[in-house]
């Protein structure tokens, strides 16, 4: 790294975490650098997730650093966790908060003046195409609607840095546009986006740049076209990861 | 498929006590207890067996209502009960009630307090002895009857109680439930008032033994007594009749079952339409601006009254908390009377009930806690907020408990003392839960899960954390309730003392270790997702 470069937006060094006898994430380091767009993609229980929540403060590492911005996440969380918006995968929400709740117990959780909540909360309902069911509580919205109130929680203190796990998954294309309208918006304006997906095309679609992680270890990094190499992410994805299974034809699942 | 069921359930429990050697530590212990009650149940049914067959039916009359009262109600106010075999969780197989049934019926008798009841129940059946080995049989029959409409009135009332708080009427049934016990509890609490409790002994209850025997609790005995005066038609048919009852409940839960496997758990439900409650507090308290507290306090503190109000979880738990003093207040004493020292201690044991049962706080609030982890170093803020949703409704609950007691009492120069020690209970034993809700969290039901479920493996951590927990509560709240023993025994005057002493240890203990628990949050707060998940 050049001298005179500005901190990554999000350095990973030597994260390392055990599970019993399974080693979900294996010295992992990675740079992720600001104003980037970043796509983390690797197969089923390659640690993206883990990875993800040791990089948040949601998962303490055995080993390793996460430095937001130059600042130490594990050691000056006062600090760090104000740039940081998180939007975790698989965790619950405080479902029976209604929408417009969910969002200003976020914001005022991020210590925001009521006024600024109100006003950012309304915005997020309208951007994100929950104004109707604002005043519903969360435990009865779809997985998709779920999803996208997480995002707006995620969004209400304007971070610096987005830390997203699976943001599209399960989002409809419409809200799916307006989600990606919205991170690009962020990302051209200097703020920094680290989603997961298993979606090769997503991730092609919208970052400019991409690791793939697999085993606990980030296999290959870099701009789309360094990684890609010419290729189509997909090819390149299953060729670093190897396709694994072995070939085996169910032919009972044949209708004929 | 009675087999595959049965091997599901053993090769579970197998895991759990390999994952958890506590467990069998705990299950040793059960069994050992239960057999150290043998020999009294032996002696019991000798005793039973000295005395005519109009006594001993009556006995067992009446020892049959109370073990079925007992099964009905100790599964639906203790969580942790078994449910390795939810009907629930076969929900995503397509399995038919046909076909499970009959494994889930052997597996409900498969157990240790169904095994220990069967043994009980027949040692009391050899009481008849004396009739002559047809009459023995019979009451070998009566035992089985019993036994079998014990195990299945637990499924049962589980089941449809566990249905009943899911829906979306949790709050209302709870309600109801609360003003039926009323209802059925004060008239009977003033009848032993106006009758005295002799009359009621020598007439209302031998009248209710008689009645007892023509509903489906007695009439397995109303059989052997049959038998025993060689009236064979009356106990054959009486017997038929039981049998009935037993596939009618059979029926009743294999309903539920079937209930239970198209309908898996949904949150969802009528989309009610509501204004953002936590904004508006955020607004009044800034508007106060009286010693405002954070906005991030506030927000918690909102949040946790909702849930407080509507989630089935924290409805149960509030309920159960009243139930000892509201049955004290309308039923023990006004039928028993009861010393002063008693009664005024029982709003201090509801203070101490209150604090010690927000002993596992934050596991409740299960993986949604992340959002307070990532949004910064908040373990001060989070667990005030939490103590705050407590302290408003238990300190209106124990101050009318306390009133009402010292009105019941006549003993209104005790006040000072009473309330010290209330204020010293309560605030020392939330004091306690808080520091156990951040230092030794155990898997909760989730939200939306029969609240009455412990997830499986929770015996184990859920055990060390209640018996630390509650002997830490004992040692630090027994002190402040000793100017109350004093001031009720020597001079009401030392009651000031206590009452100075309880608020300043109360609310001392509270701030101190809040501030300790929030800080310990925030040291674990990347280990409390994985220890609640």
């Amino acid at each position: 790294m050049a001298p005179d470069s500005p901190a990554p937006a999000l350095a990973l060094r030597g994260l390392r975490k055990r599970f019993g006898a399974t080693i979900a994430v294996d010295g992992l380091d990675l740079d992720i650098p600001s104003g980037s767009f970043y796509g983390i993609v690797g197969p089923n229980g390659a640690g993206k997730t883990t990875t993800l929540s040791m990089a948040t403060g949601l998962l303490t590492p055995d080993a390793g650093t996460v430095l937001v911005h130059g600042i130490d996440l594990w050691k000056e969380p006062d600090r760090a966790k104000p740039t940081l918006g998180v939007l975790p995968d698989g965790l619950r929400t405080f479902d029976r908060l209604t929408g417009a709740e969910l969002i200003s117990y976020a914001g005022l959780l991020r210590g925001l003046a009521p006024a600024m909540v109100e006003e950012r909360r309304d915005d997020l309902l309208a951007a994100l195409d929950l104004d109707a069911v604002g005043r519903t509580l969360v435990a009865d919205y779809s997985a998709g609607m779920t999803k996208k109130i997480a995002l707006a929680c995620a969004l209400v203190h304007a971070p610096r840095v987005l830390v997203l796990d699976e943001p599209f998954e399960a989002v409809d294309p419409v809200s799916a546009k307006a989600i990606r309208r919205i991170l690009q918006d962020f990302a051209a304006t200097g703020g920094t986006v680290v989603m997961s997906s298993h979606v090769m095309a997503l991730v092609e679609r919208v970052c400019d740049h991409v690791a793939i992680v697999g085993h606990g270890r980030v296999l290959a990094y870099g701009t789309l076209e360094e990684v890609s190499g010419g290729l189509d992410l997909e090819e390149r994805f299953v060729g670093l990861i190897g396709d694994t299974s072995e070939r085996r034809d169910l032919t009972w699942l044949r209708q004929s | 498929m009675v087999a595959t069921v049965l091997r599901l359930r053993f090769t579970t429990t197998k895991h759990q006590l390999q994952r958890e050697w506590w467990r069998v530590l705990v299950l040793v212990g059960g069994a050992v207890w239960a057999a150290s009650l043998l020999p009294s149940t032996w002696w019991a049914s000798r005793a039973l067996e000295q005395q005519n067959a109009g006594v001993r039916g009556d006995a067992l009359a009446a020892i049959s209502a109370i073990l079925i009262l007992g099964w009905v109600v100790v599964p639906v106010l203790i969580t942790g009960l078994d449910d390795t075999l939810d009907p629930g969780r076969f929900s995503s197989l397509g399995v038919a009630p046909r076909s499970i049934m009959p494994g889930l019926t052997v597996s409900i008798f498969l157990t240790l307090p169904s095994a220990f009841f069967l043994i009980v129940l027949a040692m009391l059946a050899m009481s008849w002895r004396p009739d002559g080995s047809a009459t023995l049989a019979v009451a070998f029959a009566w035992a089985a009857l019993t036994h079998a409409t014990m195990v299945l009135s637990a499924r049962v009332s589980v089941a449809w109680t566990s249905r009943v708080l899911q829906s979306r009427r949790a709050r209302e049934a709870a309600l109801v439930a609360i003003l039926l016990g009323a209802l059925v509890a004060t008239p009977v609490a003033y009848a032993v008032v106006a009758e005295g409790l002799d009359t009621i002994l020598n007439i209302d209850v031998p009248a209710l033994l008689e009645a007892l025997r023509w509903t489906p609790i007695g009439l397995p005995v109303a059989a052997v007594s049959a038998a025993a005066t060689g009236e064979w038609w009356s106990a054959t048919w009486r017997l038929a009749a039981s049998l009935a009852w037993i596939l009618l409940l059979h029926g009743v839960w294999r309903a539920n079952v079937a209930y239970t496997l198209v309908h898996p758990t949904y949150r969802g439900g009528g989309a009610r339409a509501r204004d953002d409650a936590i904004l508006a507090a955020a607004k009044r308290s800034e508007a106060g601006r009286l010693r405002r507290p954070g906005s991030a306090q506030r927000a918690v503190a909102s949040r946790a009254r909702r849930y407080w109000f509507t989630d089935p979880r924290y409805l149960s738990g509030l309920v159960s908390v009243m139930v000892f003093p509201a049955l004290f207040f309308t039923l023990v004493y006004p039928i028993f009377g009861s010393p002063v020292a008693v009664v005024v201690a029982v709003p201090v044991l509801l203070a101490g009930t209150i604090g010690w049962a927000r002993h596992n706080d934050v596991a409740f609030d299960s993986t949604a806690l992340w959002l307070d982890v990532v949004s910064g170093r908040l373990g001060r803020e989070v667990m005030r907020g939490r103590v705050a949703a407590t302290l408003a409704w238990a300190v209106p609950l124990v101050t009318v408990a306390g009133l009402a007691a010292l009105g019941l009492a006549g003993r209104w120069d005790l006040a000072p003392a009473e309330f010290g020690a209330i204020a010293g209970v309560l605030g020392t034993s939330l004091g306690v839960s808080a520091m156990s809700a951040v230092a030794l969290p155990y898997r909760a039901p989730a939200p939306g899960e029969n609240p009455f479920s412990a997830e499986v493996g929770s015996v184990g951590a859920g055990f060390l954390a209640q018996v630390v927990s509650s002997i830490s509560a004992w040692i630090v709240a027994v002190p402040v309730t000793l100017p109350l023993v004093a001031a009720i025994r020597w001079d009401a005057r030392i009651g000031w003392l206590g009452l100075v002493l309880g608020l300043a240890t109360g609310v001392g203990v509270l701030v101190v270790s809040t501030r300790w628990a929030g800080r310990l949050y925030d040291r674990k707060s990347g280990r409390l997702v994985t220890a609640v998940a």
